[in-house]
C-alpha cells in the first residue's frame, strides 16, 4: 500500500514537473494524443494503421518541412517580430538552387548560394523593419508578395525540374527504417536552436528584446541587431527547408510554400510562443509542428473527408491560444 | 562652481546641456548638473520640466544637442547606454527596466552575462552569484530563489531586484526615475531607508521625483527644473521644506 502511494506521489511529482515546464502543457497534450493513437493502432491494427512503416514515413517526411521553418519563426517571434514572407523565401531559394544547378553550377555551390539568398532576404526584411519602425507584419506582408512575384517571374509560372543525383537525395531524404533523414535534420536544427535560445547569450537577448524592448535597450542590448539576426536565421532556415523539400519531390513549383508562413506561426502558438514576444520554447514549437501533422494524419487514417483537416486545425489553434492565455494568467 | 565642497572633482559633471527634440521643441536649456560622490541628489520638478530628458542624457539613451559630460573630470561622449553603464552609471526607470517573462537571475545578468569565449552562458556560475547576492547582500522580502519569475513579483520586490542588479555590478551612480510611484507606503519607507544605506556604502544617487516630501527625507541637495531650465540648486542645509515647496509652486 505504501508502495502504491509512493508511486502515486511520484507520478504526481512528475506531472507537476512537466506541467511547470515552459512547454509542459503542449507536452502533456502531445503525449496524450500519441498514447491514444498508439493504443488505437495496437487495438485495431488493420483499420487504424498509425504504427505502420508507411504511415510513420509519411509523418517523418511531412513534419520537417514545416518544423524547420517553425524553429526560425519561433526565434523571431520571441524577439517580438513576425515574418510572413518565409513561404516565398522557401520557394525562391528552391527555384534559384534548381536553376543554378540546371545551368551547370556545382551542386554544393548552388545549395550554399540558395541558403545565402534566404539569409539575405531575411536580412532585407529585418533591415527595413528596424529602420522604418513599421510593424514587421506589414513589411513582410509586402515582401511575401514581392518575392512570390519574383519567383513567378523567374519561373515563368512553370515548374522547374531538379534531379541532383543520389548523394544529395540520400543526405536530405534517405530512409532509415521508418525514420527519414530530413527528420534527423529537423532534430539537429531544433537542438541548435535550443542551445542558442536557452544556453547562449544571444538567446537571452532574444527573450529580453521581445519581453521588454525598452528595458533591453536600457541594459545595453542592441535590439535592432538582435531582430536582424532573428530575421536572417529564419531566412536561412526557410531556404534549407525549401531545399530539402525540393530534393524530395525533384521539382520546384512556383506556388510551393504558400501558406507555410501561417502554419509555422500556428505551430509556434500551439507550442506556447507568445504573439507579443518574450515567451516561447523550442520544444513547444517542435511539438506544435508535430501535433499539427499528427492530427492531420489521424484524420486521414480515420478516412475523414479532406475539409475536416482545416476545420480541426482551426479549432486546435484557437483552443491552444485560449488555453495558454488562461494558464498564463493563473 | 565645478569644485565640490571637499575639493574633489565631482563624479559626474554636465555642462551647458541643451536638448531640442526634432529641432524645435526645447526640452532642456543650458543646464549645469553635477553628481558628487556619496551624495543623494533630489532632482525635482513638475511633469514636463525636463527631468526625464536629463536622466536619459546621463544614461546615454539620448544625446544632448549641445553641452559636455565629464566623468571624474574627463570628458566622455555618452552615445549609448552601454557607455554610460561602463562609466558606472545605472538607471532604474519608472517603467522598470526588468523583463517580466525572465527569471531574477537572467534579469540580473541581462546584457552582462557570464559566458565562455563562444558566448555560451555559464548558468551555474551566474546562479551561484545571484544566490549569494540575494542571500547575503540584498535580501528582498519574499524572494528565496533567483529562479523566480520577475513578472510574479510585487512593485517593491521588482524595485529591489533592480537595485540589487545595480549594486551587483558595483556601479558608482544610481539614477532612480520616480522610484516610489509604484510602491506602497510601507515599501516606500523601506526603500528610502535602503538608499541611505547605499550612500553610506559609497554610492551616489539621483532621485528623480515630483514628490518633494520623499526627496526631502533623504536628499543632501536639491536640483529643481522648470520648463527645461535649472531654477534652484541648493544644499539641504541651506533650505527647508517650506522654502522648497514655495519655489516649486511658484514655478
Amino acid at each position: 500500500m505504501s508502495r502504491n502511494s509512493n508511486a502515486q506521489s511520484g507520478a504526481r511529482a512528475l506531472f507537476e514537473r512537466v506541467h511547470g515546464m515552459k512547454s509542459g502543457n503542449i507536452l502533456i497534450v502531445f503525449v496524450a494524443i500519441q498514447i491514444i493513437a498508439i493504443g488505437a493502432s495496437l487495438a485495431f491494427p488493420e483499420n487504424f494503421r498509425y504504427l505502420s512503416t508507411s504511415n510513420l514515413q509519411v509523418l517523418f517526411r511531412s513534419i520537417p518541412t514545416l518544423g524547420i521553418i517553425a524553429m526560425g519563426v519561433n526565434l523571431l517571434m520571441i524577439s517580438g517580430e513576425f515574418d510572413l514572407s518565409v513561404g516565398s523565401t522557401f520557394a525562391l531559394a528552391s527555384l534559384v538552387m534548381a536553376k543554378l544547378f540546371n545551368a551547370g553550377t556545382p551542386l554544393i555551390v548552388a545549395i550554399l548560394l540558395a541558403v545565402a539568398l534566404g539569409i539575405a532576404v531575411g536580412g532585407i526584411n529585418g533591415y527595413i523593419v528596424v529602420k522604418s519602425n513599421v510593424p514587421s507584419f506589414i513589411i513582410t506582408l509586402g515582401s511575401m508578395w514581392f518575392w512570390r512575384g519574383i519567383v513567378l517571374l523567374l519561373s515563368q509560372a512553370s515548374n522547374e525540374a531538379f534531379n541532383p543525383g543520389p548523394t544529395m537525395t540520400n543526405v536530405f531524404t534517405a530512409s532509415i527504417g521508418p525514420v527519414q533523414v530530413q527528420f534527423l535534420w529537423f532534430v539537429a536544427i531544433a537542438i541548435l536552436c535550443w542551445l542558442l535560445l536557452e544556453r547562449h547569450r544571444l538567446g537571452n537577448h532574444f527573450f529580453a528584446t521581445g519581453g521588454n524592448v525598452n528595458a533591453a535597450r536600457a541594459l545595453g542590448i542592441n535590439v535592432k541587431r538582435i531582430k536582424m539576426t532573428g530575421f536572417m536565421i529564419l531566412g536561412g532556415l526557410a531556404s534549407l527547408s525549401g531545399i530539402i523539400s525540393t530534393t524530395r519531390v525533384n521539382n520546384v513549383s512556383p506556388i510551393q510554400g504558400e501558406g507555410l508562413e501561417l502554419q509555422a506561426i500556428a505551430a509556434c502558438v500551439i507550442g506556447g510562443t507568445a504573439l507579443m514576444g518574450g515567451r516561447g520554447s523550442v520544444l513547444g514549437a517542435f511539438l506544435g509542428a508535430a501535433l499539427l501533422f499528427t492530427v492531420q494524419d489521424v484524420l486521414l487514417l480515420l478516412r475523414a473527408p479532406g475539409y475536416y483537416l482545416r476545420l480541426f486545425v482551426g479549432l486546435i489553434i484557437v483552443l491552444a491560444v485560449v488555453l495558454n492565455e488562461i494558464l498564463r494568467k493563473k | 562652481m565645478s569644485e565640490t565642497t571637499n575639493g574633489n572633482v565631482p563624479y559626474i559633471e554636465m555642462k551647458n546641456i541643451t536638448k531640442y527634440y526634432g529641432g524645435t521643441i526645447r526640452a532642456l536649456h543650458d543646464v549645469n548638473f553635477q553628481i558628487n560622490r556619496r551624495e543623494i541628489v533630489g532632482l525635482v520638478g513638475d511633469n514636463g520640466a525636463g527631468k526625464s530628458t536629463l536622466i536619459k542624457i546621463i544614461s546615454g539613451v539620448l544625446q544632448p544637442t549641445e553641452g559636455q559630460i565629464f566623468v571624474e573630470g574627463e570628458e566622455k561622449k555618452f552615445t549609448s547606454s552601454k557607455i554610460a553603464m561602463d562609466s558606472g552609471i545605472e538607471t532604474i526607470y519608472q517603467d522598470m527596466n526588468l523583463i517580466d517573462c525572465m527569471d531574477i537571475m537572467r534579469n540580473i545578468f541581462c546584457g552582462r552575462e557570464t559566458t565562455d569565449a563562444a558566448g555560451f552562458l555559464d548558468l551555474k556560475e551566474m546562479r551561484e552569484r545571484a544566490m549569494h547576492l540575494l542571500k547575503n547582500e540584498v535580501t528582498i522580502e519574499g524572494i528565496r530563489s533567483p529562479d523566480q519569475l520577475v513578472g510574479n513579483l510585487s512593485g517593491g520586490q521588482k524595485q529591489a531586484v533592480s537595485i540589487a542588479r545595480a549594486m551587483f555590478f558595483k556601479n558608482q551612480v544610481l539614477l532612480l526615475d520616480e522610484p516610489t510611484s509604484a510602491l506602497s507606503v510601507r515599501e516606500t519607507h523601506a526603500f528610502l531607508d535602503h538608499i541611505q544605506k547605499l550612500r553610506e556604502e559609497g554610492l551616489s544617487i539621483v532621485l528623480v521625483t515630483h514628490n518633494i516630501f520623499h526627496a526631502y527625507q533623504v536628499a543632501d541637495r536639491f536640483f529643481l527644473l522648470s520648463q527645461g531650465e535649472c531654477v534652484l540648486d541648493v544644499e539641504k542645509s541651506e533650505t527647508d521644506i517650506d522654502e522648497l515647496t514655495r519655489i516649486i509652486v511658484a514655478h
